[in-house]
Order: C-alpha cells, then structure tokens, then sequence
C-alpha cells in the first residue's frame, strides 16, 4: 500500500498522562479505502489514539495531516467540531446520548447544516424535515427501532444511534471505537454489511477499534496492531493473525 | 377610568411584563441551552443605564437610544461570553454573578456618571397622549413581550432549538457531530443578553427615575426562582413563575391586603420568605416546576404535534 493512497499521516504523536506515556508513535499512515483495523490489548492507548486524531484530546505534541480532494490540511491545530466538518468522525465506545431529543431529533440535528441553525432561522423546521425525510427513513427502515418518535431506550439503540449520526454527517474518514459491543448478533452483522457497502459504493474509510477478533480478521483489509502506545505491527489480517508478538501480548499462545 | 390607565396598576402591569420577558430570556439561556446566567439582571440594568445616560446626557432620541443600549448590551455579553462560556456550567455562574456585582458597584460609586444610589431621571415617554400615555407604553411592552414568547415558542421547533438542546445535554458529542458549540453558545448569549439590555431600555421611561437597586443581584434571585417555580424547560415556565412570585407578592399583596404603614417594611421582607417558601413546597412536590411533569422529566419538545400537521 503506497502512503499517499491513505488519507491520515500522524507524525511523532506523543501523549502522556501524569508523566505515562500512552501514546507515541514515530509515523503512521492509515485510511485505505476500505476497512481498516486497530487491536490490542486493554490500556494499549487505541481509544486515546483516536481521541488525539479527531483532537477530543490536546497531544503533548506532533502533526496529523489529512489529505481530502487532493488537498493536504494540517489538522493538529483544528478544533474538534472542525476536524469533523472536514469528514472525519468518530463513534464513541462508552454510550453518548441526549437526553431530550428523541431518535428522529437526534437523526435531524446531525442533517442540519450550519444553513439551518442560525438564531433568526426558526421557520426552517419544515425545510429540513423535507430534505431530511427520505434518507432518515432509509436508516430507520434498515435498523428496526421500538418507536422512532420517543427517546432512544436500549443501550443497543443508543449504540445504533451514534453510528447513524455518524453515517449522516457523510465523513470520508470514519473511526468506530468499538462499534459492536453491547449490540446483539443480528444488529452487528447489519452494521457490519453496512460499513462493507460504504465503503464499496462511497470510498469511506472505516478505522474499527475492536476486542472482537473474529470480526477484525472477518472485515478488515489491513489491521494494525497497538500495544504500550505504540503501533508494533501492521499489515493483512492473514499476517497480523500469526505474528509472534501479536500472539504472544495479546492473543495468548492457545488461541493461535 | 383614566386614573387605572396611568396609575399604579399600569406601572405594575407594566413590570409584570418586562419581568416575565426577562424570565424567558432566562429559560432560553438556562432552559433550553444550559447557560447558568447568574447576572442577568445586570444586562438588563445596563440597557436600562446606557438608555438612561444617553437620553439624558446626550439627549439622543428614544428610538436611536433604545436600539443604542440593545447594541451596547450586546457588545458587554460578546466580550465577556468569549472569555466564560468555555468553561463548565458552576464556573459560568459564579463569573456572570462576579460580572453582576463588578458593574452594580461601578454604577453606584460612579456618581459623577450615574448619580449613584440617589438615581437618575426623570425619563420622559417618548410620546404624550396625555392619560393615556403609560397605557400606550403598556401596549407597546406586550406587543414585544409576545413577540419574544412568539419566538421562544417557535424556537423549540426550530433546528436552532435542537441544536440548543443538544449542547445542554452533551456538548461533547454536540461537537463531534461537527456543530460548532462554543461559537453558537456566545452568538446565543450575546443574542439574548441583548435582548434583556432592549427590555431595560423600555422599563426605563415606566420605573422614570432609576436606581442601582434595580439591577442588583436581587432581581436576578427572583427571576430564577420564578424560572424554576414555573419550570425552566417549559415556555411558559417563566411567565408562571414570574405570575406567581412577583406578580402573587409584589403585586397583589402589596395592593389588595390592607397594612398599616408603619409595618410597611415587614411586608417587604415577608416577600422573600414567602418566595422561598413557595419555592421550597414547589420543589418538594413538583420538581421539575409548576408545570414541568411530575417526575423529573427532559423532553420539552412536542415532535407529535408536527407530525399531525403534515400527516
């Protein structure tokens, strides 16, 4: 894989807390058109990894470039809400929710443009819920909701929600931090066909984080395995799986 | 007939009104997008002073005046929104209230500029219809009160809302969804903060003679307690709460029980028990308001309504 076919270059991103290092790594490339996978071990810093692209969180310091429409934007010093206008966004592992809005709220909020939310432009409400209609129903349709008028009850729902907030905002660079935990089989296989056709049909690129192996090895093209802040090892799911270090930190000898 | 158009009632009514349009201001900055604005009373003080000193020392006509406050007003909240709205929502309170006691000092040791506790005036109307002119005030203050619940009402329905709501809840995730929080929370605040120095603009010709009194941190009190008596999610939260704590004590305690003068004061200080005391019973037995639901509750969006009107 050439690095200028991805889309996110990281360079000497360093993060520490209370003087641990929990991420530090020298080069990366990543954002196939495709879907990527990052494992390792719990503390490894994967979460913290991602908080650093999406800057959730400051680093200590380093530059992470994005390159969109053949343009190379230094995204280091972006706030996290522009990081996001840019394309790239992220689901989140732990379940983010609001309160008072109900499914179909949370679904038009994340479809209005900055067009609609202007403190004068409170006649707009049936605009957007005629732009809007058609592409969140297709969601609903697709995820069977208890009642898409009331509030998000399930942690799966709220799991759901978040990943279709996501997929509204129509980023080119998707990072999912654990995407399917607390979802039950059948929901996982429908986000799972989902992220495929993304990225088939729209060019997206998908980072998962996920302890969920069997579904790394299943989905992903390219896997990058993370442990003590730093990236040890990245290539195709095939190799990754049978690397000694992979197996030895974090598979353990038995599962290989 | 012409003695109730331009007596005390009138002058009362007249409160009344801009009170209740302070108290939405609050329940937009509070209720919908969780800004504890713990000095609004000082922007509207300050509409009220700006309007004053430019009338009187500048002579600047009532129009002009009013729109010059409302800008000045406006221009305070922006710069000092830019420096606290970042920060948490305990911060946000103790700053704007900090803000609150900085100017309310400034404007009563400042006696050069504001005449200091002694007040400044007379504010003349800016139009006499002889008996009937505090009336015509009177209707001009609801015509821009209704607007403003018009506009509060609409903006729960508006993506604007939504958006209010959602840095309220998570503002994190607000961000994440690529919405630019910090910048629409200072747009907002400086919008309503604005609005409340335009309502101090218009209270300023009724009170005709102004005090710092009455920009002090008191007023602010009130209108909190009358936002949560009536419900700080709710549209009408403040214009019950204001009916019932200002409009119950101030008003009709003071003119329809019969108390002798010399124990005048006692009623005066009565009105701050019996605020707190309302407050405790509502709290206790409705939490979330007189007419918020009676669990705690978090949806103020009423998405079956529209739904009817496009079925």
């Amino acid at each position: 894989m050439k690095l200028q076919e991805k889309k996110l270059h990281l360079k000497n991103i360093m993060k520490s807390f209370g003087g641990r290092k929990v991420v530090d790594i020298k080069e990366l490339a990543i954002g196939i058109d495709g879907i990527e996978g990052l494992i390792g071990p719990n503390g490894a810093g994967k979460t913290t990894l991602i908080n650093l692209i999406t800057h959730k969180l400051r680093m200590d310091h380093g530059q992470v470039f994005y390159y969109s429409n053949g343009k190379e934007i230094d995204i280091s010093k972006k706030s996290f809400d522009e990081i996001a206008r840019l394309g790239m966004v992220r689901t989140n592992q732990v379940i983010q929710d609001f309160q008072s809005l109900t499914i179909k709220d949370s679904l038009l909020l994340s479809l209005a443009t900055p067009r609609y939310e202007r403190f004068y432009s409170i006649f707009s409400e049936k605009k957007l819920r005629k732009s809007a209609e058609q592409e969140i129903e297709k969601y609903l349709d697709y995820f069977h909701f208890e009642n898409p008028d009331g509030h998000a009850l399930s942690a799966g729902e709220k799991k759901l929600l978040d990943i279709i907030r996501c997929l509204l905002l129509k980023p080119k660079v998707l990072l999912m931090d654990e995407p399917t935990s607390g979802l039950p089989q059948n929901q996982t296989d429908l986000v799972i066909a989902l992220m495929r056709k993304k990225t088939r049909e729209e060019g997206m690129s998908i980072l998962i984080v996920e302890h969920n192996l069997d579904l790394i090895w299943g989905v992903s093209e390219n896997v990058y395995f993370m442990a003590e802040g730093e990236i040890l090892i990245e290539g195709p799911p095939d190799e990754v799986r049978k690397n000694k270090t992979v197996v030895k930190k974090y598979m353990g000898e038995g599962d290989a | 007939m012409g003695q109730i158009l331009s007596g005390y009632y009138i002058y009362m009514f007249s409160l009344l009104l801009v009170f209740i349009a302070l108290a939405t201001i609050l329940h937009l900055q509070f209720g919908v997008t969780g800004i504890a604005n713990f000095g609004l009373s000082i922007f509207w003080g300050f509409g009220m002073y700006a309007f004053a000193l430019l009338v009187l020392k500048l002579n600047i006509p009532f129009v002009l005046a009013v729109i010059l406050a409302t800008v000045l007003t406006g221009i305070i909240a922006l710069v000092l929104g830019r420096f606290i709205l970042n920060l948490d929502s305990q911060s946000v309170l103790v700053a704007t209230l900090a803000f609150l006691v900085i100017i309310e000092v400034l404007i009563t040791q400042e006696k050069w500029l504001t005449n200091g506790v002694m007040g400044i005036g007379p504010i003349p109307f800016p139009f006499d219809f002889g008996v009937y002119t505090k009336f015509v005030y009177f209707l001009i203050i609801l015509l821009f009160t209704v607007a403003l619940m018009l506009y509060a009402g609409k903006l729960h329905s508006a993506p604007y809302g939504r958006l209010l709501l959602s840095i309220q809840d998570n503002e994190p995730l607000a961000q994440s969804l690529g919405k630019p929080t910090f910048r629409q929370k200072i747009i907002f605040f400086t919008f309503t903060c604005a609005l409340a120095g335009f309502f101090g603009a218009m209270a300023a010709p009724v009170y005709n003679f102004l005090f710092p009194k009455y920009l002090g941190a008191e007023v602010t009190f009130t209108l909190w307690i009358a936002l949560i008596l009536g419900s700080r999610k709710r549209l009408f939260g403040g214009l019950v709460g204001v009916l019932v704590t200002v409009g119950l004590f101030d008003v009709l305690l003071e003119t329809v029980v019969p108390i002798p003068e010399q124990n005048a004061v006692i009623l005066y200080n009565a009105k701050y028990f019996l605020y707190g005391l309302t407050l405790v019973l509502v709290l206790m037995f409705r939490p979330s308001g007189i007419l918020g639901d009676k669990k705690r509750s978090i949806n103020i969006r009423n998405t079956s309504k529209l739904e009817k009107k496009e079925g």
